[in-house]
Formats: structure tokens, C-alpha cells, sequence
């Protein structure tokens, strides 16, 4: 196995550490924001997934490139019984 | 459990917070994400007028991309667009920053760590460093580097590949107009800067200046839009393959199958031995040319 200078790095100070730990914590606080924040954007979002699908059937869905495909109705998705999530 | 999803983020609503440890005294930052397990972080560094720092070196590979104002690396004067990659254990010179700077510093593999030393750690990779100018000494590409690709409009500047995980870290732009009408995701975690600009992705929404996006694998984004224009900074963990649908509502379970059905279909064969018993575990196979890549372990 190769070795590398990162096998080698000095074990995690206590300063470091309390670092981390603070930092983790806020990054907590901030996500938990980002995820009402995106569960607040959910009506408007609901309108953005109905304007896709409707360009997906006329413009065309962007397969690869510039190359598009117009998809059938028939093989328009429809939305499951779930609610929808964007944050993981 | 890594980095968690931090998108949208933008920073510029935050505070910078005082520096002082871990060798970057005179300093201020912003966390942009960090991976709760490995202290693996992006910050944004807020170098005050007057900070210096002595020729030295960190335990994690490190990148730096200069957003604004002017430093010396050693005999290297940085300004907008300067990328470093500075491999784990490669001595940098001194830094000197005279009249203030900011940029993106992304520790790779563990949290912010600094040696002063003049010379490299015996085992450090040298070939892997870099030193350029993303604005002034490198042209756009196109943006279809791998296929399926963006559409036109989206333009590249590939500033590090590792040709082992296919990771890299690129400068890209959206033309105005720009618009893509597909849903993707990747195998890749994925991150990016808006330096200038303003996106939209139909699941976050608009996306200005300062705006920050760490995304896990397997996440819907998408379709696009950019109005005026953006320039941003980004990089992935390993390779970017594309996965365009059109389904808002499929989840990371669902996007993960289909990702596999994916290789399925490709590579066949891959796909059986992978998921074959007594060779199905989290870390890579041997690779004879290049040993102990991802695998840290003896059978």
C-alpha cells in the first residue's frame, strides 16, 4: 500500500476538535434553515414542475446537449403519494 | 455521515468569524461546509491587510481560489482567478497579503492544519501541485466534456483532474439566455461558488452572487436558467456523469437504482462481479497500477 503524508498527520488536537465542534454545530442551525426555507418554497415550486412538464411536451426535454426530445403524455411522470423533498 | 446538503447558501448574509488558530492568525472565515466526521471543509478566507504567514505546509491537500484583492505565495503574485492545488505535505512560500484578499480555501482531507517548513514532506506529492491564473492564462471550452453533456451556453475551464477519481475543479460560466430543460444528478458529490451572477434551478430557486451549494450524490437539480450571466467556481469528488430525466418527483432511493441500472446495462459484467458475494464491500478493488489508491486495508 502506499503510504501518504496524510497516514502521517499528528492525532486531531483538542483545539482543533472544539473547532470542528463548534462549527458543526452552527452548520447544523444552518441547515435546518435551508430545509424550512426550501419546505416554504414548496407552492411555488409546484408551479415550477408544471411548466417543466408542459416544456417537456412542446419544447422538448433536453436529452443530451442541445438535442431535445418531446415527451407523450403518456410518459409524462405523475406525482406519487409522497411528500416531495429537494433537501437531504 | 460526510457533508450534509447545503444548498442554497448564501453567504454574503453571514458574518466572518476571527481566525485565530490552526496557523492562520489575521485572518477571518466563513464555513461554507464541513464534513462533521474529517473536519474536510470549504471556507471563505477573509485575509486582512497586513497578514502573513512563513513558508509552510498542511497535513490535508488544500485549494485556494482568489476572489479578490492581491498575495505573494512565495515569489508568486496572486491576484482574481489565481488557482492553487496544493498537495498534502508540498511546502508553499510565504504568504503576504498587503492590502487585503479573499478567496475559497477547501481543505480536502481533514480540518485547516499548518507546519511551517521551508521544504516538502519526504512522501508529498510535488507533480500534483498547481499554480495558474484561471482568468487570464486559460481559454473557455465548451461545457460538453462528458456525454450526455449541458447544452450550449455553458462554457469550462478544467483547473485540476485527478485521473484516478476523474474529480475536478473547473471554472464555469452560463451565458444569458442559458436554459436546459432536463432534471440531472450524479454518482458525484457536487460544489459550487457563484462568483457573479445569478442561476436558477427548478428545485432551490435563484441562485445570486456569493451563492454556495454542496450537493451529495444522487440529489435532483434542475432544469436551469440564468438570465445574465454567472461565473463560478466548482468541483466534484470523482467523475460527473450526467443522469438527465424529467420525473420533479423521484427521489435518491430512485435515482440510486437508476444510476445502477445504468451500469447494469453498460458494463454487465462489471456490474455481476460487483455485486457478487465475497467482493461487494465499501472500498474499491485492487488496481495493480496503482495500489492502495482507496484501499486502505490488506485482505
Amino acid at each position: 500500500m502506499t503510504k501518504k503524508v496524510q497516514d502521517e498527520a499528528p492525532a486531531r488536537s483538542a483545539e482543533a476538535q472544539a473547532w470542528i465542534d463548534e462549527n458543526v454545530a452552527e452548520q447544523q442551525v444552518r441547515y435546518e434553515g435551508i430545509v424550512k426555507e426550501m419546505d416554504e418554497l414548496a407552492p411555488t415550486r409546484a408551479k415550477w414542475y408544471e411548466e417543466f412538464l408542459h416544456i417537456v411536451q412542446t419544447k422538448g426535454f433536453s436529452a443530451d446537449g442541445d438535442r431535445r426530445v418531446v415527451i407523450k403524455p403518456e410518459n409524462v411522470p405523475q406525482k406519487p403519494d409522497r411528500p416531495d423533498r429537494v433537501v437531504f | 455521515m460526510a457533508r450534509p446538503h447545503i444548498e442554497p447558501y448564501v453567504e454574503l448574509n453571514e458574518d466572518f468569524k476571527k481566525f485565530d488558530q490552526l496557523g492562520t492568525t489575521g485572518s477571518h472565515y466563513k464555513i461554507l461546509s464541513l464534513d462533521v466526521d474529517t473536519g474536510a471543509c470549504t471556507l471563505k478566507v477573509r485575509y486582512n491587510a497586513g497578514f502573513s504567514r512563513p513558508p509552510g505546509m498542511s497535513y490535508s491537500d488544500c485549494e485556494i481560489f482568489v476572489l479578490n484583492g492581491l498575495m505573494t505565495v512565495g515569489d508568486t503574485t496572486c491576484v482574481a482567478g489565481h488557482y492553487f492545488f496544493i498537495p498534502a505535505g508540498v511546502a508553499t512560500g510565504a504568504i503576504n497579503v498587503p492590502q487585503g484578499c479573499e478567496a475559497l480555501v477547501m481543505y480536502n482531507d481533514s480540518e485547516p492544519s499548518f507546519i511551517e517548513s521551508d521544504t516538502n514532506h519526504p512522501l508529498a506529492n510535488t507533480e500534483g501541485f498547481i499554480s495558474v491564473n484561471s482568468y487570464e492564462d486559460m481559454p473557455w471550452g465548451g461545457g460538453s466534456i462528458v456525454s450526455p453533456s449541458v447544452a450550449t451556453g455553458c462554457m469550462i475551464k478544467i483547473l485540476r483532474y485527478d485521473p484516478l477519481s476523474e474529480a475536478i475543479s473547473f471554472l464555469y460560466c452560463m451565458a444569458p439566455k442559458f436554459m436546459q430543460d432536463n432534471i440531472s444528478y450524479h454518482d458525484c458529490a457536487e460544489e459550487s461558488y457563484h462568483i457573479w451572477g445569478t442561476s436558477w434551478m427548478m428545485q432551490f430557486g435563484e441562485l445570486p452572487t456569493g451563492g454556495y451549494f454542496w450537493r451529495p450524490p444522487y440529489i435532483n437539480h434542475g432544469s436551469f436558467r440564468c438570465e445574465l450571466g454567472t461565473l463560478a467556481f466548482g468541483r466534484t469528488d470523482s467523475k460527473l456523469h450526467n443522469y438527465f430525466h424529467f420525473n420533479p418527483w423521484s427521489n435518491v432511493d430512485e435515482n440510486i437504482l437508476r444510476a445502477g441500472a445504468h451500469l447494469y446495462r453498460q458494463r454487465p459484467d462489471m456490474f455481476k462481479w460487483v455485486a457478487s458475494d465475497g467482493h461487494n464491500h465499501p472500498h474499491g478493488p485492487d488496481d495493480f497500477q496503482n495500489p492502495g489508491y482507496n484501499h486502505p486495508h490488506e485482505h
